[in-house]
């Protein structure tokens, strides 16, 4: 038997004085030498349960009632331990958890402490199961430093983890695992919690080590498209069970359960055409009442008059735009060195952004983490005051209106036009308040209409979202993170705003429920006439639902275009490593692991020529097609459209 | 690390001379001055006062002086080590003090041993096994501790003692030794007299250190990077010394500035009731009789005692938490 693992028929329980919960039930896998397994499956459906059995992990309330964790050790042929049966805290079990099995976490930022430095930590662990001294235990360390990618491992065993990146964290977890050369590697969401371009480098690292140290990985994930690319079986859970397993490309290709095609078509991907849905497992149908529709008479006639009707169902021909930014800049003061001569330094976080909006119109706005996409949306919601620029907004008057330097008094009617919704479904909703009375809390604020109205609309924006009004007066916890997102978009319409902005608005949610709710808002923006910026850092999100997209970094704009365009034919050497990065669930689309480069995607001053940002030179947005701009070097500006 | 330091050396500057200012206005916000109040003593037990008597005392004490100039004749003495004059007991303010101080200092440092030292391991205890029968029964005596006033705390204990075991635990040490030199002897009856007043001062203080540590440790204790520690296959007492715990520790040291005055002037109650020769009883008289310069030399060194305190815990927080000790400079 060449099977690092096996388990069968697992059952963990969690025992409760009152109740026993069931987490798992009759799971049943295995992990071959040299495999990667993925075990695939959404929030709360067991796959974490399973890993921490594997490592003994479990909370102190769960317990394994019935199945086997059999563990062969390739160092010590024969040899099979039940790791289901020993003590979790025991010394074989010890020695077994991080010198033969070792484990990644999604968290990068937390899962290290922030008291010790790397090479403490890394170290520990060498010496726990290792029989070496001190100085051996660092040379070790600093060998598996360099194979994770550290420039200067010899450095990096002094630092702190908060002295560096979310990816560099994860890199040096992904040391500390590997150091004792284990036969398994336990990796529970390894890359979610990490950017596009960092997963990518996170997953070649992974596939690398693999290959260098021979052992098996069970890689824990809900992310398709990171299946897709990395395992060579994998293992669909649901509510606990086992519904389907086998070789990654069978299952891609004829999926047998129900519920992995219906995963499956949940994702997003590139090659949709334009009238393509999602099919999320439960399908939300929005119901329009009259009071969104009818109620803004003078706006709608206003519109009318403006756009004929028939161009307003097809938003990228509606030409009037709602908000037009025009070089807008915004720097944050650091001080840096003593408290007398602090030297202040200027961190630019939005420089130069230049957009605009169109009614009717979902413009994607992409970057990374830090890239200022959030920044740039607090800007445009005036919850920050710009360095520089200009910010215009189509009020009520129908005239466009400059935000930037109006006082709190005459920017309140704008405030109004201008919803947000938030990333953190279970951060933006007050916990104390009931669903109807965060509903209806714009319209309090804003005074509008009387509590009838009130009431009547709220009841309306239920329906639209697909809430049943029966759950009004419930609080914020009695729901999922779906209908906590919907709340939100729901609290976002009641004021019946000319723009909405979505930051990030389904990065916490479960491919299925991401669907359902971009579903929604297609369906929302087509039946109202809605008017979106979508801030995501998910490509194929923004290219599910955005009819123009600008791919944003550090700060900058760095290109523009039509959907169709940008996917095509994308030309700054950013947006080209974006989509180079990104995991397809789909296997002929596999990853080039060859064509992701370590960091250098986003810094400006390491673009080549016509696009080099650096102090000398500065180069402005240049147009290549009607609608197509890139920010490059004029005197380059032929070269490439050619 | 150095110049961080040198800058908390430096900043304690500014303070203790902010602190001296309010000290010196505040003693004298009251209407009138000693001789006022002695004077008024006086009348209301009929005696006759000689005017020029009072002026001369009144040029004397340099109390004719605007404010300004008293202030800096107390606070340029201050630095010179003179305390200044006590009108109430006409002596200088450092023999009125005398081992006051001393014994205050004794006192304190050995409440807050104690509640560490308490503290620690029962917060500890509570902590990882929450909710057991140790963890509930140590909360109940907790809350007793907290809700239960000191000076109460201290007449039940000498009630106690005096009708059950017929000794008197008031005072920090035998009566014979009160007024006479150091020896050996009344050092061991000190020793034996200070447990009483450790108990009382130190219960609530326990009490609160506890709570907190025990919150301080369950928060940690849920941290990723300890189930990190564990996947690695650290013992699990090692894991909870070297990770959690020492997360943990942050608060306990940054309370070290809050706790010395807290318990100083904590004391003062209860050194009242079990008659301790220590400041505080003396610094209420003072304040009452408006003895200037001696409430301002016990106001002076409890100031004292907090701005060291608090640069004691900096100092700690920073060498224990590179977060500190790194990112200090950086702000945004």
């Amino acid at each position: 038997m060449t099977d690092i693992l096996r388990i069968k028929d697992l059952k963990v329980e969690f025992v409760l004085p009152h109740m026993r919960v069931k987490a798992v039930e009759n799971v049943t896998f295995r992990i071959g030498a040299q495999e990667t397994v993925a075990l695939v499956g959404e929030s709360g459906s067991g796959k974490s349960t399973i890993s921490q059995a594997i490592m003994g992990l479990l909370p102190k309330v769960a317990q394994i009632t019935n199945g086997s964790i059999i563990f062969a050790d390739p160092d010590k042929p024969g040899t099979r331990v039940d790791l289901a049966m020993l003590d979790r805290a025991g010394a074989q079990m010890r020695a077994i958890r991080g010198g033969r099995i070792s484990m990644i976490f999604q968290e990068p930022m937390s899962s290290l402490s922030p008291l010790h430095t790397i090479g403490d930590q890394i170290c520990e662990a060498v010496r726990l199961h290792r029989n070496v001294d001190h100085r051996e235990a660092r040379e070790l360390a600093k060998e598996m430093l360099t194979l994770v990618g550290f420039g200067d491992p010899k450095h990096a065993l002094k630092t702190y983890p908060f002295e560096l990146s979310g990816g560099l964290r994860q890199r040096a977890m992904i040391a500390m695992a590997m150091v004792c050369r284990p036969a398994l590697l336990v990796a529970d969401e390894p890359t979610t919690a990490l950017d596009v371009t960092i997963q990518a480098q996170i997953l070649r690292l992974i596939k690398e080590v693999q290959s260098e140290l021979e052992m098996s990985v069970l890689l824990i994930t809900h992310d398709l498209g990171v299946v897709a690319n990395m395992a060579d079986r994998m293992v669909v859970i649901y509510d606990g069970r086992v519904v389907e397993s086998g070789k990654t490309e069978d299952v891609f290709i004829n999926p047998g359960h129900g519920y992995t095609r219906s995963l499956l078509a949940a994702v997003p991907h590139f090659d949709m055409g334009p009238d393509e849905r999602l099919k999320p497992l439960r399908e939300i149908k929005p119901k329009t009442g009259s009071l969104l529709a009818l109620d803004g008479d003078g706006e709608d006639t206003r519109e009318q008059n403006d756009v004929p009707p028939s161009l307003a169902l097809h938003p990228t021909m509606a030409s009037e735009p709602v908000l037009s930014v025009r070089h807008l800049s915004k720097s944050f003061t650091t001080r840096k060195g003593h408290w007398l001569k602090a030297k202040k330094q200027l961190i630019p976080a939005v420089a130069d952004v230049s957009l605009t909006v169109n009614r009717g119109e979902c413009v994607g706005l992409v970057g990374e983490s830090g890239c200022g996409k959030t920044t740039l949306s607090k800007l445009i919601m005036r919850a920050m005051a710009p360095d520089d620029g200009s910010i215009l907004f189509r009020g009520e008057s129908g005239q466009m209106t400059e935000l930037v330097g109006l006082d709190e008094d005459k920017l309140n009617p704008y405030r109004k036009r201008i919803q947000f919704v938030f990333q953190d479904p279970f951060g933006s909703l007050n916990p104390r308040m009931t669903v109807q009375d965060i509903v209806a809390e714009p319209m309090i604020i804003h005074g509008v209409g009387d509590s009838a109205y009130r009431k009547k609309m709220v009841l309306e924006l239920m329906e639209v979202v697909g809430l049943d009004p029966r759950y009004l007066s419930r609080y914020p916890h009695s729901f999922s993170g779906g209908q906590r997102q919907r709340i939100g978009i729901a609290r976002a319409l009641s004021l019946k705003p000319d723009l909405l902005i979505f930051d990030e608005p389904t990065s916490a949610l479960d491919v299925s429920v991401q669907a359902q709710i971009l579903n929604l808002l297609k369906d929302l923006q087509r039946d109202l006439n809605l008017t979106y910026l979508f801030i995501s850092h998910n490509l194929a999100v923004v290219d599910y639902i955005a009819d123009r997209i600008a791919v944003m970094c550090a700060g900058r704009i760095v290109e523009t275009a039509p959907r169709e365009k940008l996917f095509r034919n994308p030309m700054h050497p950013y947006t080209q490593a974006l989509l180079n990065a990104v995991p397809f669930a789909d296997l002929d689309h596999p990853l080039d692991f060859n064509k992701i480069v370590d960091g250098k995607a986003s810094d400006p001053a390491r673009w080549p020529a016509p696009f080099t940002i650096n102090r000398d030179s500065d180069p402005k947005m240049m147009q290549l097609a009607d609608d197509h701009f890139v920010r490059a070097e004029r005197a380059d500006f032929t070269e490439i459209a050619i | 690390m150095l110049t961080y330091l040198a800058r908390r050396l430096f900043v304690m500057i500014p303070t203790l001379f902010m602190i001296s200012v309010l000290v010196f206005v505040i003693i004298q916000l009251p209407p009138g001055d000693f001789l006022s109040t002695y004077l008024n003593e006086l009348q209301a037990q009929g005696e006759a006062v000689d005017p020029a008597k009072i002026e001369f005392l009144k040029h004397q004490y340099g109390l004719d002086q605007p404010l300004y100039v008293q202030y800096f004749e107390w606070a340029w003495g201050l630095l010179h080590g003179d305390l200044g004059f006590s009108f109430e007991y006409n002596l200088p303010v450092s023999e009125v003090v005398g081992d006051r101080l001393w014994l205050s200092l004794v006192l304190n440092f050995s409440t807050i041993l104690f509640i560490y030292i308490v503290s620690f391991p029962i917060g500890i205890y509570s902590a990882t096994r929450q909710y057991s029968w140790g963890d509930y029964g140590f909360t109940l005596l907790g809350f007793l501790g907290l809700a239960m006033p000191n000076f109460l705390f201290a007449l039940i204990l000498l009630y106690y003692a005096n009708v059950v075991f017929g000794t008197s635990i008031g005072g920090l040490m035998d009566p014979e030794f009160i007024n006479q030199g150091w020896s050996f002897d009344k050092i061991t009856s000190i020793i034996e007299h200070l447990w009483a007043p450790v108990l009382v001062i130190g219960t609530s203080g326990t009490a609160a250190m506890i709570r907190r540590l025990r919150a301080n440790l369950l928060d940690e204790l849920g941290k990723q990077y300890v189930v990190t520690a564990h996947a690695k296959g650290l013992a699990p007492l090692k894991v909870l010394f070297k990770y959690p715990l020492r997360m943990a520790l942050n608060p306990f040291i940054s309370d070290i500035g809050n706790i010395l005055p807290q318990v100083v002037s904590g004391s003062v109650l209860v050194s009242v009731v079990m008659s301790l020769p220590t400041t505080g009883p003396m610094l209420l008289s003072a304040l009452q009789s408006q003895d200037m310069y001696l409430a301002g030399s016990f106001l002076m060194f409890l100031a004292l005692l907090t701005v060291v305190g608090m640069f004691v815990s900096d100092v700690l927080l920073a060498w224990l938490d590179p977060r500190i000790r790194l990112q200090g400079g950086i702000s945004q």
